[in-house]
């Protein structure tokens, strides 16, 4: 304890937090006092707790038992709009725009700018307020678009703005750059840094370690529902850190294997969409895992969606096992072998209200019934395996999918691809906030399906990883696979620096990107 | 103006479009259409039922439904004239009744905000409680108590302009204003688009979910009130099925069902629409039976549109 903090009573501070689900205790007796121009860095495996914490913190549900003290003097929340009211805002780990409404009016969602005596919104301003708010943070978004058309990374961007709109006295940040790539990421950091300098709270939330010795002054690591150390930003080491999260476990890398045959599975041949791809081509030979690597908007998802049928495909073709794909639409590709584990897990991935189980088979349905009547030992035994194959950590099948956490959730996204038996596996950013452990579970099944001469393609912003599982990575700029490496070798900084040659000047959105066309 | 600036807003505005040349070809073809005094008829016929689809609107977008509304036209009639009856003035009486209506729409929102009862529900019961509490406090039968000048409010015309109309196009443009311009209406948007997220962001969704409810009883009392002052009488058998045609009329409006889209707007164009076909149908001779056929139709019309608008975006 240092001497200071008798005097002076922590801005914000967390008293022996509790919290209760159903069969899980989510927190247990935490207490962490957070000072003031200090990031805070929390880290933890998945379903530590640190989302709970942070929506405690926030008013978004309520402890069991325990407070909330500021200033040393204690608060209660009991609803979101009571802690912003306090100065406390938040970026959740969920993405929570409204589709219909603009950036902007995301952006000032809950306290937009008035005139006549607050009578009215004024809409004007709250375009330029918003425009100014993200020219301040160095982001280049068009503000009168609406939040439905935007992608993930950019939808994470609007949340953050969203935050920051508030003035807070107080930021947490729930991994808000699980979705960013690191041009964008540095970005962020500088603000925080500007931030914390004037004396702003910051609880940073992160499953990337790397990031820690960039931005933490103070990291706490939570382990189930409990807090199990604490360390100073300069204290912690790599090992220190797993030691605390996990135990005993330990990453180590494994790198693909030796399975890429000759034979050509997947062949696109100058793929064209009204999304933004651009006369892309592309090899995917069985057992081959490869990466597809981009800055935001240069194309990566979209890529993989046109692939898998799942948006318009304009000009170009398809072939899938020698086969040219006459009519690109979900239910042809799907019938060839493809299937897509999509970036939006939340949104397009799963049914949060089904069980397990019932996600599991949901993308096949049909393998698992005769005549349309579901044969249900059958099911069972499709789902006991999956649960078995992909260690998804669940005991109960039967539990609604949403009680899962994130890395789990993942891994059911996943299982449910695979029981329709794929030749070609896209993934799309399929590790995006999920712990190191989970991570390496899912480069396990890559590897797995390597093996079994699956072809996989990886899309992930965080250039180590396609480095570390991949035998090839393929390069988009613009819509178009421009380059390509292999990992053996490449570092990633001179990865990104391939990544960015042209779109230098202009790192965000499909904006800039259209632009360049 | 250039010819995509044309296609861009025959996009926009296929709807209103297609009303004009559906007024063209009514002009042309029905006798007296477009005379001033039919257009006025025209206006008062859909004037009483139509502040229903305004409250719809709202409570559509906000992501719920009102079946109740209907019933809640016809007590707000009934109580308006068991009240007079009872000797209590009309300038007492009728605030009153707007303000019963309007709690009745309270009720059902605090239903839905403090046990969650999803309001198709609440307010399918509540559609048969009001029903049945109209024809308690009348017995069954009509009650004729109102003294003459109240007919004013049903019937009457002021500077030519029937009174119901009047009232209709002020709730229309104040509900627009609210909807559109106000802290609010953005609100209402936001929680029928992502009520999560209009949480975490401070806004108080279950004061918005109520009032949407309080609004729409409110107008629903209004409404039965000019409804009761047209027929002269409290009556509880009347208004049957309207809670289903300000639905229809916000539907072909343009409002999505799913919440968070839509306009107060199209609702009065949807509305206008509906009354102009029913007019013309009627001055072209057309049985009442083929009329329910051509409405319906009308509704997957509209929905169709709206697809193909939606798609061209
Ligand atoms: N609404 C809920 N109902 C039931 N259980 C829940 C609910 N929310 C969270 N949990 C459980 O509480 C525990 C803590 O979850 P929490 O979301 O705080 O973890 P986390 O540390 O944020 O994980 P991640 O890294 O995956 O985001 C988990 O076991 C989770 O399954
Ligand atoms: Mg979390």
């Amino acid at each position: 304890m240092n001497p200071g903090s008798m005097a002076e009573p922590p801005p914000l501070e967390t008293l022996g937090l509790c919290k209760q689900y159903p069969g899980v205790r989510a927190l247990k007796d935490v207490s962490i006092s957070f000072r003031a121009g200090e990031v805070h860095a929390l880290i933890g495996k998945n379903g530590a707790g640190k989302s709970t914490l942070v929506k405690i913190l926030t008013g978004a549900v309520q402890p069991a038992s325990g407070t909330v003290a500021m200033a040393g003097v204690p608060v209660a929340f009991p609803s979101p709009r009571a802690a912003l009211r306090r100065g406390i805002a938040a970026v959740h780990q969920e993405l929570s725009l409204v589709p219909e409404l603009t950036v902007a009016e995301n952006v000032f969602l809950g306290h937009p700018p008035t005139k006549w005596a607050g009578l009215a919104v004024d809409a004007q301003k709250t375009t330029h307020m918003a425009a100014d708010l993200l020219a301040e943070m160095g982001l280049h978004l068009s503000v009168t678009r609406k939040a439905r058309e935007l992608g993930v990374a950019e939808q994470q961007v609007v949340e953050i703005a969203k935050a920051m709109s508030r003035h807070p006295k107080a930021l947490l940040l729930d991994e808000p750059t699980s979705a960013l790539a690191r041009e964008e990421v540095d970005g962020l950091f500088a603000l925080i840094r500007r931030l914390a300098g004037q004396g702003v709270v910051i609880l940073y939330i992160t499953h990337r370690l790397q990031e820690l010795q960039q931005i933490a002054d103070r990291i706490s690591v939570l382990r189930n529902g409990e807090l199990a150390a604490q360390f100073t930003g300069d204290e912690a080491s790599a090992e220190r850190i797993a030691q605390a999260m996990f135990g005993e476990f330990m990453p180590v890398r494994v790198g693909p294997p030796e399975t890429v045959t000759d034979e050509v599975i997947l062949e696109t041949r100058n793929l064209q969409t009204e999304t933004g791809v651009r006369d892309a081509s592309l090899t995917l030979r069985r057992g081959e895992i490869l990466g597809i690597a981009g800055l935001l908007g240069s194309g990566r998802t979209e890529l993989l969606r046109a692939i898998a049928g799942v948006d318009f495909v304009s000009g170009g073709d398809i072939t899938v096992a020698g086969r040219v794909i006459k009519r690109v639409s979900l239910a042809t590709m799907r019938k060839a072998g493809v299937v897509l584990v999509p970036e939006d897990r939340q949104a397009e991935g799963l049914v949060p209200a089904l069980s397990v189980g019932d996600n599991i088979c949901l993308a096949s349905l049909r393998s698992n019934a005769c005549g349309g009547v579901i044969l249900r030992k059958r099911r069972a035994e499709a789902i006991a395996r999956s649960v078995r194959e992909l260690a998804i950590g669940t005991t109960d099948v039967d539990a609604p999918v949403s009680s899962l956490s994130g890395g789990n959730q993942q891994k059911v996204v996943i299982a449910g691809r695979l029981n329709a038996r794929p030749q070609v596996v896209l993934f799309d950013e399929p590790t995006r906030g999920i712990d190191v452990q989970a991570k390496q579970q899912i480069f396990d099944i890559l590897r797995h399906l390597s093996r079994e001469g699956i072809g996989s393609a990886l899309v992930s912003s965080e250039l180590e990883e396609l480095l570390e599982v991949c035998h090839r990575i393929a390069i988009m700029r613009g819509g178009r696979i421009e380059d390509e490496v292999i990992p053996a070798g490449t570092s990633p900084r001179a990865l990104l620096e391939r990544c960015m040659r042209i779109e230098k000047a202009a790192p965000l959105g499909k904006d800039t990107v259209n632009e360049l066309a | 103006m250039n010819w995509r600036d044309i296609k861009a807003i025959t996009a926009k505005s296929t709807l209103e479009i297609v009303l004009v040349l559906t007024c063209i070809i009514l002009s042309v073809t029905a006798p007296h259409f477009l005379s001033i005094e039919n257009l006025l008829n025209v206006l008062r016929s859909v004037s009483v039922q139509g502040l229903l689809a305004f409250g719809m609107t709202m409570v559509i977008i906000a992501g719920e439904i009102d079946l109740s509304v209907a019933s809640s036209v016809a007590l707000a009639g009934c109580l308006v004239a068991y009240l007079t009856q009872a000797g209590i003035p009309l300038a007492l009486g009728i605030p009153m009744t707007v303000l019963t209506g309007a709690s009745f729409g309270v009720f059902t929102g605090v239903v839905r905000v403090k046990w969650e009862v999803p309001s198709f529900i609440s307010t399918l019961a509540l559609y048969l409680s009001l029903k049945g509490l109209a024809l308690l406090i009348t017995g069954g039968f009509p009650i004729a108590s109102f003294p003459d000048w109240y007919h004013i409010l049903g019937g009457g015309y002021v500077l030519g302009v029937p009174f119901p109309a009047l009232i209709f196009l002020a709730v229309f443009a104040a509900i627009a204003f609210v909807m559109k311009r106000t802290v609010f209406g953005q609100a209402v948007y936001a929680v029928g688009g992502n009520a999560e997220a209009a949480r975490l962001s401070g806004i108080n969704v279950a004061f918005v979910r109520i009032m949407v409810f309080a609004i729409t009883g409110a107008l629903a009392a209004v409404s039965g009130i000019m409804l009761s002052a047209r027929i002269m009488s409290g009556t509880p058998t009347v208004a049957v099925g309207w809670e289903l045609d300000a639905i229809a009329a916000v539907i072909v409006g343009g409002t999505s069902f799913a919440g968070g889209i839509g306009t107060v707007w199209g609702t009065l164009v949807g509305v206008v629409f509906i009354g102009v076909i029913i007019n013309g149908m009627t001055l072209l001779d057309v049985s009442s039976s083929h009329q329910f056929v051509m409405r319906g139709m009308l509704i997957f019309a509209a929905v169709w549109l709206n697809r193909l608008q939606e798609k061209r975006k």
